[in-house]
């Protein structure tokens, strides 16, 4: 292997690679077994640097969970969350039969709020001065998006995140795991 | 697009290899965060495999809203927590009394998965790693330093180093065989040792 091959494995450790170079660490990885010994080696090297592992080797368990996965179909790009929906041809009828009645539907909801509004807005202008303006009241939190991070930067996001992460693993390492609460992420 | 987001893209495509990096990559951190839970190392190593074939299983559902490693954290937790549920309704695979099996995190038997010289190897991995970051000239021992200790990217190093990015990047991998080179020579008890 050499020194080129070998800086990319260690690229690789910082998850510093563009397309082009994951495809040459793809093949690399696939032809030449002292690869993946290197490659397992630095990332343990940081593990351990880290405080990711407090074991005294590295464990491989790449084969045996490639081996377990290998009668799971591969997934195909139509699976994919997010994926656009099909779009589907309607027939004409159909939208002109819906624009009818969304139209309909409209003036009657027009109608409708109109009489509902009428006598709870017959108040006189100085009843309505006297009246005390309402508070603008600040919109607490979402409780549920309140336990995850919300920043503008996806970045920061990430980082914050990589923070709480290694918060719960050196929690978990304190040896005082059972007596400590472990900060979690809300379900989306 | 990170490498992870990128690998992550190629699985859900349709390309398993790619999922087998993932694997090398986070392996070890899955482990020492299921070993919180899960003291017996075997077993350690039986809920990892089950994580992650339930994260390849759920991957076409990812839609890349948090770090891959953060949403494989979430599953590694669940599986665990899920595993210590299912193992207090049958007898520990360890030798320890039935009742034990109850207070399954109080249990010392259960607890004991490092063994003194476990623990003193590792003790002296960590040390043999600082040394060697110690021994390596200043701007490589900089470098793999604010990679490694402070997580900063290779265009962060580089903006604090007042260097190119390709600089940064072969001053981390001279770093790492350096270390390497120490690492395996505590694992090999100093065979290696020049």
């Amino acid at each position: 292997m050499t020194a080129k091959q070998q800086e990319l494995l260690s690229a690789f450790v910082d998850g510093e690679l563009n397309q082009q170079e994951l495809d040459e660490l793809l093949s690399l990885m696939d032809s030449d077994e002292s690869a993946r010994a290197d490659f397992l080696s630095y990332q343990f090297s940081s593990d351990v640097l880290r405080g990711y592992t407090s074991r005294s080797e590295p464990i491989d368990l790449s084969s045996r969970i490639s081996a377990a996965l290998e009668s799971e179909p591969a997934h195909q790009p139509a699976e994919v969350a997010g994926e656009k929906a099909r779009v589907l041809k309607l027939p004409d009828w159909f939208w002109k039969q819906t624009a009818g009645l969304a139209a309909a539907a409209s003036i009657g909801a027009l109608a409708v709020v109109g009489v509902i509004d009428q006598p709870q807005n017959s108040v006189t202008p100085e009843l309505a001065q006297a009246q005390p303006q309402p508070q603008v009241i600040q919109q607490q939190p979402n409780i549920a998006a309140s336990n995850r991070w919300t920043v503008g930067e996806r970045e920061v996001e990430d980082r914050l995140n990589n923070y709480l992460v290694d918060h719960n693993e050196y929690a978990g390492a304190s040896g005082l795991f059972s007596y400590a609460r472990v900060v979690s992420y809300g379900e989306e | 697009m990170n490498a992870d987001q990128e690998l992550v893209r190629r699985v859900q495509a349709g390309d398993k290899k790619a999922f087998d990096l993932l694997i090398m990559k986070y392996q070890q951190r899955i482990i020492h965060v299921i070993t919180g839970f899960v003291h017996d190392p075997v077993e350690a190593m039986d809920v990892a495999q089950e994580a992650f074939i339930k994260a390849y299983r759920a991957l076409p559902g990812f839609r890349g809203d948090s770090a891959f490693y953060t949403w494989l954290y979430r599953i590694a937790i669940n599986t665990s927590k899920n595993y210590l549920t299912a193992a207090s309704r049958r007898p520990p695979v360890t030798d320890v009394d039935a009742g034990d099996a109850t207070i399954y995190y109080d249990a010392p038997e259960l607890k004991e998965f490092q063994t003194p010289e476990n623990s003193l190897m590792s003790d002296e991995l960590q040390q043999a790693i600082h040394e060697a970051i110690q021994e390596l000239p200043e701007d490589t021992a900089t470098a793999i330093k604010l990679r490694e200790f402070e997580g900063l990217s290779y265009e962060e190093i580089a903006q604090a180093m007042d260097c190119p990015i390709g600089t940064v990047r072969s001053r981390i991998f001279r770093a790492r065989e350096a270390i390497d080179k120490q690492v395996k020579a505590v694992m090999t008890g100093g065979e290696e040792q020049q």
